[in-house]
């Protein structure tokens, strides 16, 4: 090869500088090229016939127009994927997790934010080194709401579940539209997508989980009028900025993938005696029932349920001479076990199951658009119960046995007693209208338990957090679990009188909900209320 | 040829085919830029180039210098557009191939000489049965209906499986032969039986069941072997194929309206006999079901597309390593993200040309057998290349067809360049023609020849003056 070798200097051109301009002018070209030849083709089309098509006049060529339809159909539908696949959120999330093609446009969408109820950012995409990448301010606070999107591990939670607008592809002002032409037709490198506004509140969600702390659990707090959820904090949780493969490994130490607020699943323990008394109030309950120390069991092969008052007392050394007889408004207040196990047989299981049904129980309800298991909330589960098994009917009844519930499922429960009965579903997207759940229970049933509730406070086991400042109604629980210590329960609404906000507290393995749950509780309203979270 | 007129001698025949020649050199024009983008790419990457890069561009325009002057010596009269459609078509499959590496293995390659090759197997095909000596083949009726038949059972018999289909030894797949012997076997039987297939039932919508049994039966076997080999592609292809050239031969659209009917019903049967279908099925429907597993060759090819965007990164630029098969099957998703959609739709345009060169010789004006062939062969190429790029799109299932020209595969580019001889062939005209052609209306006239339409136009309306007149 000489020095002037074409193939040499053509080398060179292409390590030189004017290579990319170069590069486009030669595409131009080429399409240019072949536009000619296509433009030159349909001359001489029209110019010449194959020859010997004599008479051909009034031969109409329609399988030629049928031909082109099918053709421009299919590129019509090409066009739809090729040029608008910005539409299609799946497609989007399979290309962000999927595709490994450097300039793929669907890497460069710049995602809109995710925002609290006060317009704090809670995610937002940043540029790093010519990729974007999504950054989370808050790390494990907001993981399990706001979720994450990653090109490695998908997209969960409200990343997921509002992918399509995150993406910009439902504009939804005609301004929006012109705009997503606009990066259609310029081919523009950065796509942007619209921000999302959450109900949640960051200083609210922040507190709670300070007074989580260390311990596992959930804290819910929602409105009762419209089901906007205000925290939603769960703990423990990761960090989205940080996500690796052993996140994802089988079932690890505190499990900090699990959403414990919406899909844990914990026996509600006192806190289910709410359901109960709803229960009795509306079967007409009235009148009192035999409480004795000696407690109650349907059968003598069974330990008796007994009141937890019992326990301490013979811890204490003491004796205890039992309740005696106790009307609903007392047993209700002293969270009497004995009493709510003796109901719960009395009216049986059909009432019992009924009143699950009613109370929305074995369901899966969403949180927001979108169908995939994290961006829903499980009720809880109820045993079906056999028409033998009395004693089993007993432990449900006061929230044991085989009785599940998630803290938002209870919080629901808290809210609709504030809301005369009417559950708000949950809702996290500020833009979701709201929605009834389901009629919990009557109004005047409401209003006798939303009375009784307050009476905890003032008189009964919640007694502790009985603030002046703050008029709170709710209910404690102590769950017996097979896994240690009880789990720590409190469940209630706030101001009794005008209810605004209801909350739902969770600390596993915590011991007594009067002194571990219920503090929490208080201090979340009271600063709630405070920052007026109210509608 | 015919070399003893003065109007057929080179000269006249240079003269003739200058549209040819036109389009030709744009395209070897267009072909070159796209092979001095994809050289760029790969220097750009790294490559050290050689002399020999430039081969497959210097076989490509020997080639098709070939093509022209044998035409032209021959004297050849029939189509212009339609060869310089099937240069830019296998032109730009050569690019694609290129492209994705065909011949990096040196210059001994075999893919090497496959379009050169083709382009031998259409001139000799177009002047070996031009001036209406193509009717020869519809005497040899039962040996193209025998040499398909036998070729589907030694498929089955010898080949082994591959992906749910049958191929035979080194993954040729000597079925796509069938595209051109059932058409030519299909202009047979109804050049002799049309007459007779068109006497329906007076009253009632009945084809002639004596005239249509040997036609029924011969494609029960057929499809049978195909269902048997899982080439549900091929059976589309040739059953269309089939219909079409039964409805044009008879003029009897309930031809066409019984044979989708039944087509429909066996194509739900299939369905539900072969997983396999099925399972293609619901990766068509919903592709996302299985991301990863059946839906990931398509979603791939997509999601190449949408990065490809609207006109493209240019040849070389996109990474369609990502899509198996690229290749063969999915060059078209290769095309759409390369040069974007503008690509697919320069590429489409020059498909529907071709196609409505082979539908006008399936119009009236020349022999039954011609027409009939052209409807032949124009179905197969149509429904091919529909299939291929509807499968690649997702508007359809995929059915494993190639698209015809550009996909990497010897048997069904040389089948194809095999085709378009044979239609050039028809185009050529009936023999016993004069040799000048009639004024103002010749395929390959000189250009001076060449009249716009309206002068026909303009002579319609004067012939019922004049018959009043008199």
């Amino acid at each position: 090869m000489t020095a002037v070798d074409p193939l040499h200097l053509f080398g060179s051109l292409v390590g030189s500088a004017a290579w990319p301009a170069l590069r486009l002018v030669l595409h131009l070209a080429f399409f240019l090229a072949a536009c000619v030849v296509l433009w030159r083709a349909w001359a001489w089309l029209r110019l010449t016939e194959p020859r010997s098509a004599v008479g051909a006049g009034g031969w109409f060529p329609w399988p030629l127009l049928v031909l082109a339809a099918a053709f421009l159909a299919v590129l019509g539908y090409q066009a739809s994927w090729q040029l608008t696949g910005l539409f299609r959120p799946r497609f989007v999330a399979f290309m962000q997790s999927h595709d490994r093609r450097e300039f793929n446009p669907a890497h460069r969408i710049l995602r809109g934010r995710i925002l609290d109820r006060r317009g704090r950012v809670l995610a937002q995409s940043r540029e790093i080194e010519g990729r974007v990448r999504r950054v989370y301010p808050f790390g494990p606070a907001f993981a399990h709401t706001v979720g994450y999107s990653d090109p490695r591990f998908g997209a969960i939670g409200a990343e997921a579940a509002a992918n399509a607008q995150l993406n910009g592809a439902t504009p939804q002002t005609l301004a929006s539209w012109g705009e997503l032409g606009r990066q259609l037709l310029t081919k523009t490198k950065q796509p942007r997508g619209q921000d999302l506004t959450l109900t949640l509140d960051s200083d609210l969600q922040l507190l709670a989980l300070q007074q989580l702390g260390e311990r596992r659990g959930a804290v819910v707090l929602l409105r009762p009028q419209d089901g906007a959820v205000l925290v939603l904090a769960t703990s423990p949780a990761f960090d989205p900025n940080r996500l690796g493969p052993e996140l994802f490994r089988g079932p690890a130490p505190g499990t900090p993938l699990l959403n414990r607020a919406t899909q844990g699943l914990y026996p509600p323990g006192s806190v289910f005696k709410i359901v109960m008394a709803a229960q009795a109030i509306e079967a007409g309950f009235s009148g009192t029932l035999h409480c004795p120390a000696g407690g109650f069991t349907t059968s003598r092969r069974y330990p008796p349920i007994r009141d937890h008052d019992y326990y301490s007392a013979q811890k204490a050394g003491r004796a205890w001479a039992g309740f005696g007889n106790l009307d609903l408004t007392t047993a209700f207040a002293e969270s009497s076990n004995v009493f709510f196990a003796q109901l719960g047989v009395r009216y049986g299981r059909d009432a019992f199951a009924r009143t699950g049904e009613r109370f929305a129980f074995d369901r899966q309800v969403r949180l927001y658009p979108g169908t995939d298991r994290y961006g829903s909330l499980s009720t809880g589960r109820l045993p079906r119960l056999a028409a033998s098994d009395q004693y089993g009917l007993a432990q449900a009844s006061i929230g044991q046995g085989r009785v599940l519930a998630s803290p938002t499922h209870l919080a629901t429960i808290a809210a609709a007693v504030a809301n005369r009965g009417l559950a708000m579903r949950p809702r996290l997207l500020v833009q979701e209208p709201a929605a009834p759940l389901g009629q919990y229970m009557t109004a005047p049933t409401a209003a006798r338990l939303a009375g009784m509730m307050r009476k905890v406070v003032t008189q009964g086991t919640g007694r502790g957090i009985n603030d002046a400042g703050l008029a709170i109604a709710g209910k404690t629980g102590t769950a017996e679990n097979p896994r240690g210590a009880a789990h720590s329960w409190f469940i209630g609404f706030a101001p009794a009188a005008d209810p605004k906000l209801a909350v739902a507290v969770l600390v596993e393995h915590g011991g007594f909900g009067s002194s571990v749950a219920a503090p929490i509780a208080r201090d979340l309203l009271v600063k709630a209320l405070e920052l007026g979270a109210g509608p | 040829m015919s070399a003893a007129s003065a109007d057929t001698g080179f000269a006249a025949a240079w003269l003739r085919r200058r549209a040819e020649r036109e389009l030709l050199l744009g395209c070897l024009g267009c072909m070159a830029l796209g092979f001095v983008l994809i050289l760029g790419a790969d220097a750009a990457s790294g490559r050290q180039l050689g002399a020999l890069d430039l081969l497959p561009l210097a076989l490509y325009a020997l080639a098709l210098a070939g093509v022209h002057l044998s035409l032209v010596a021959a004297g050849f009269r029939g189509d212009q557009v339609l060869t310089a459609t099937v240069a830019f078509l296998s032109g730009f499959g050569l690019l694609a191939q290129y492209r994705m590496g065909d011949f990096h293995n040196g210059p001994g390659a075999l893919t090497l000489g496959l379009v050169p090759a083709g382009f031998l197997v259409m001139t000799v095909g177009a002047l070996a049965f031009a001036n209406g000596r193509y009717r020869v083949l519809a005497r040899g009726l039962w040996v193209w209906a025998g040499l398909s038949l036998v070729l589907v059972v030694v498929l089955l018999l010898t080949g082994q499986r591959f992906r749910g289909a049958v191929y035979a030894l080194g993954f040729t797949t000597p079925t796509e032969v069938l595209k051109v012997t059932i058409p030519l076997a299909l202009a047979a039987y109804l050049e002799r039986q049309g007459q007779a297939l068109a006497r329906w039932h007076p009253r009632l919508p009945l084809p002639p069941w004596r005239a249509l049994w040997p036609l029924l039966a011969f494609f029960a076997v057929l499809i049978g072997l195909l269902a048997l080999q899982r080439d549900l592609g091929m059976m589309l292809i040739l059953g269309l194929a089939g219909l079409v050239v039964l409805a044009s031969g008879t003029g009897r659209i309930g031809y066409l309206v019984y044979g989708l009917l039944a087509g429909a019903g066996l194509g739900a049967l299939l369905l539900t006999v072969f997983e396999h279908g099925q399972r293609r099925l619901d990766a068509w429907l919903d592709p996302f079901q299985d991301p990863t597993g059946e839906g990931w060759q398509i979603l791939q090819g997509l999601s190449g597309m949408y990065a490809g965007g609207l006109w493209g990164e240019g040849f070389g630029i996109g990474s369609p390593e990502y899509t198996p098969i690229a290749a063969a099957d999915f060059i078209y998703s290769v095309i759409g993200e390369e040069l974007g959609f503008l690509g697919c739709v320069v590429l489409v345009l020059f498909f529907l040309i071709l196609l409505s060169r082979g539908i006008a010789l399936a119009g009236p004006g020349r022999p039954l057998f011609g027409r009939l062939l052209a409807a032949g062969l124009t179905t197969v190429l149509a429904v091919q290349t529909l299939l291929n790029i509807g499968g690649v799109t997702k508007s359809i299932p995929l059915t494993g067809t190639t698209l015809p020209f550009i996909s990497h595969g010897g048997a069904s580019l040389l089948t194809a360049f095999a085709a378009s001889g044979l239609l050039l062939a028809i185009s050529d005209g009936a023999p016993g023609r004069p040799a000048k052609p009639p004024r103002g209306r010749a395929a390959g006239g000189p250009p001076a020849d060449l009249k716009p339409r309206k002068v026909r136009r303009k002579a319609v309306p004067r012939e019922p003056a004049a018959a009043s007149d008199i």
